[in-house]
């Protein structure tokens, strides 16, 4: 009789964490970040507390350590790496789009595939981490990629590419409750940040392209329960849907999706998002109507999640002209104002307590799709609408300016912008719907050549440019404004910039060895101050730059500071 | 054109040094996760000699949440598994004929990959998935009608 075989008691799988000098704790900084505490987030301008700094989506610091005179001096403090191991989701297209959170000396930041991070702030100690499993197979328009975190009341939520939001325990990152809120069958994945309302988390929908009903969710952020869903797709009989087919399901597929956060304003307790493109991205005739809340502004009573009022930018829109993009709120001549970029070229100012128009501008040199009057009025003029016929139109689909963010300083009263003069050739191609299948309705190809980029200062009280620094290609990254009369924004080519903020002149910059299409942030710690920004070029960039498709991948965050 | 299965073909494909140097990926057996009391599932793979080769390969859960793997390596040579699990990606090492275990927490649907992450066994055939089968939560699905699909 064969002997049996004497196996060698390999144990139990550990955590990768274990192999690394994680130590997996964070001091407890996070406790005692409330809800009162992100509504004054400026008063503390030692940290960045939620998405955008503050609620009102500024993107503005009030430090001001480094300044005109001194922002040559800026060297690297510390870099803190990742980097993609074995087979995942989005291998070729993942990117580090982050906005890094900073509370009290403790950085909170994710990656792509499923990462969050807390770091040392100081050093860049990597203090835990927590990584979802991702599934390789779900549906990513647009890369593996995710844009950061909320923190509140001792916890750090994120989404992942799967479309759940997980609350983590910020002291350890042990996962305190994690809830599904999309359908990856159905095409629906989540990238945004979440946004702290008082006792709510707000997530947004990602998904688009693969024909789904776009939506917000709020979670308790204590316990997860799930609060409200508001569809930015309105059913049959809704509020809106007489903007789309009384007939078929058109509007079960209509898109609108809320895939970047929020902005807010307490006084009018209202949550101003951006939607997404209607689906077919590219196809109207399946969808004719105005097709409401697709390309708009929505502002939702957090409360309840209704909306109160929209405005939208690209009624029946054919050219993927997301409106996805932030709302800064800012005080103009005693008038309570918010600011959007639009994909479609223009910088719209709304009067944020009705969503009326109060001025509309271009903000890039070729808009041909159409235009859009003084008052509002639009007028397409190039759009794919005949089976098979190429139409090339400016800008093109990733639009003249992407999710990545604008900022305003109250210090200058300009509005700063990174800029895309790009444009595409669209040719309708009809398709069947099927879910989780990409529904576009057409053949795209974006330029390669004859193409450029900026960022570009505007006074919003004339629309006017006050100042422009131009780059050979687009313009792909947030942009920071601080105290010290800095705008930060990273290229596609790998430089991180510093220009001055009242005349544009390039003061500073540095190679960081992959391209930008994150969101910098800055901070302080010992009252020293920081500016941090991931880098790793990645995401749809057949969209905003196929000419830099072969650019370098990389997957780092750095971080600045004045030498001692 | 008519298209035919892998191993009837080109057997070569799918072993150590044939038409490849390695194995073609995600062309081995196919193996289900057991479920017990309380809806924890167990599973068992395996690394036969010189095949380079994770035993089933693609192993399917019947829904997302808690796996018990049992992972033996019966090669003449050390490997090891780097599993894919919410929370942190779980790690073992496999000398020759060891047996361990692994507890992976997994939502579904959708399939991942894991591997052996030495030397370069993932691209010798070292590289397996664990599909997960099922549905989201009711409460997460679009209020929509059925739509169809592929």
């Amino acid at each position: 009789m064969a002997k049996a075989t004497e196996y060698v008691d390999a144990g139990h799988a550990v955590d990768q964490a274990t192999l690394t000098f994680v130590t997996g704790s964070a001091p407890p900084v996070a406790r005692n970040v409330t809800y009162e505490r992100i509504l004054r987030a400026r008063s503390e301008p030692h940290n960045w507390l939620t998405y955008y700094g503050a609620y009102d989506g500024q993107r503005y610091s009030p430090l001001e350590q480094i300044n005109t005179q001194n922002v040559r001096r800026l060297t690297p403090a510390w870099v803190f790496q990742c980097g993609a191991t074995g087979l995942q989701a989005g291998a070729t297209t993942y990117a580090f789009e982050a906005a890094p959170v900073v509370v009290d000396g403790v950085m909170y930041v994710t990656g792509w595939d499923g990462w969050c991070w807390a770091l040392d702030a100081r050093t860049g100690e990597e203090l835990w981490r927590y990584k979802h499993a991702i599934p390789f197979d779900v549906s990513l328009c647009c890369g593996n990629v995710n844009r950061g975190v909320a923190v509140a009341r001792g916890k750090v939520f994120y989404v992942t590419q799967n479309a759940h939001v997980i609350a983590l325990d910020a002291t350890n990152g042990k996962p305190v409750w994690d809830k599904a809120f999309g359908d990856v069958r159905a095409g629906e994945s989540a990238t945004l940040a979440p946004l702290i309302i008082k006792d709510l988390v707000i997530v947004g929908s990602s998904g688009g392209e693969f024909g789904v009903r776009g939506h917000l969710d709020a979670f308790n952020f204590e316990t997860g329960e799930h609060v409200w869903r508001c569809y930015t797709v309105p059913k049959p009989g809704e509020p809106g849907s007489d903007t789309w087919p009384a007939k078929g399901e058109a509007w079960a597929r209509g898109g609108a999706n809320c895939w970047i956060t929020g902005t807010y304003d307490p006084e009018m307790n209202l949550l101003y998002v951006g939607t997404g493109n209607p689906a077919p991205d590219f196809d109207g005739d399946v969808r004719p109507g105005d097709n409401l809340y697709t390309d708009s502004l929505v502002a939702v009573d957090p409360d309840n999640g209704q909306i109160r009022f929209h405005y939208q930018y690209n009624p029946h829109d054919v050219w993927d002209y997301d409106s996805i993009s932030e709302h800064i709120l800012f005080e103009m001549d005693g008038r309570k104002a918010m600011a959007h970029f639009d994909k479609n070229g223009y910088c719209f100012i709304l009067d944020r307590t009705n969503g009326q128009l109060i001025r509309v501008f271009p903000f890039v040199d070729r808009i041909t799709w159409g235009d859009i009057d003084a008052n509002g009025k639009v007028t397409p003029k190039v759009f794919p609408d005949k089976e098979g016929e190429p139409v090339h139109f400016w800008p093109g689909p990733a639009g003249a300016k992407e999710w990545t963010h604008a900022a305003y300083s109250p210090k200058t009263e300009l509005l700063y912008a990174p800029v895309q003069d790009i444009g595409a050739t669209a040719t309708r191609r009809r398709r069947e719907f099927k879910e989780s299948i990409p529904y576009w309705g057409a053949g795209v190809q974006v330029d390669a050549e004859d193409i450029a980029g900026s960022i570009s200062a505007f006074d919003p009280r004339t629309g006017n440019e006050v100042w422009r620094w131009r780059n050979s290609v687009p313009m792909c990254a947030s942009v920071l404004a601080t105290g010290g009369d800095l705008v930060f924004a990273g290229e596609p080519g790998g430089n991180f910039n510093a220009f001055n903020a009242r005349t544009g002149e390039l003061l500073w910059q540095f190679q960081c060895g992959s391209g930008h299409h994150s969101s910098p942030t800055t901070y302080s710690v010992g009252g020293k101050q920081y500016i941090a920004v991931p880098s790793g070029w990645g995401g749809w960039v057949e969209g905003f730059v196929p000419g830099m498709l072969g650019a370098p991948h990389g997957a780092a965050l750095f971080v600045f500071a004045l030498p001692d | 054109m008519t298209t035919t299965g892998v191993e009837q073909v080109l057997p070569q494909l799918i072993k150590q040094n044939g038409a490849t140097l390695g194995r073609l990926l995600a062309n081995g057996n196919v193996g289900y996760a057991k479920e017990r009391a309380g809806g924890r599932m167990h599973a068992r793979v395996r690394i036969p000699p010189d095949e380079l080769v994770w035993d089933p390969t693609v192993l399917i859960m019947p829904h997302g949440g808690e796996l018990e793997l049992e992972l033996v390596n019966d090669d003449m040579n050390t490997h090891c598994a780097l599993l894919p699990s919410n929370g942190d990606s779980q790690f073992i090492w496999l000398v020759n004929h060891s047996r361990g275990t692994a507890t992976l927490h997994l939502d579904g649907p959708g399939y991942y990959w894991y591997s052996s992450p030495t030397g370069n066994d993932e691209g010798r055939g070292l590289t397996g998935a664990i599909v997960v089968m099922g549905d989201v939560p009711e409460d997460a699905r679009l209020d929509r009608p059925k739509q169809p699909r592929p």
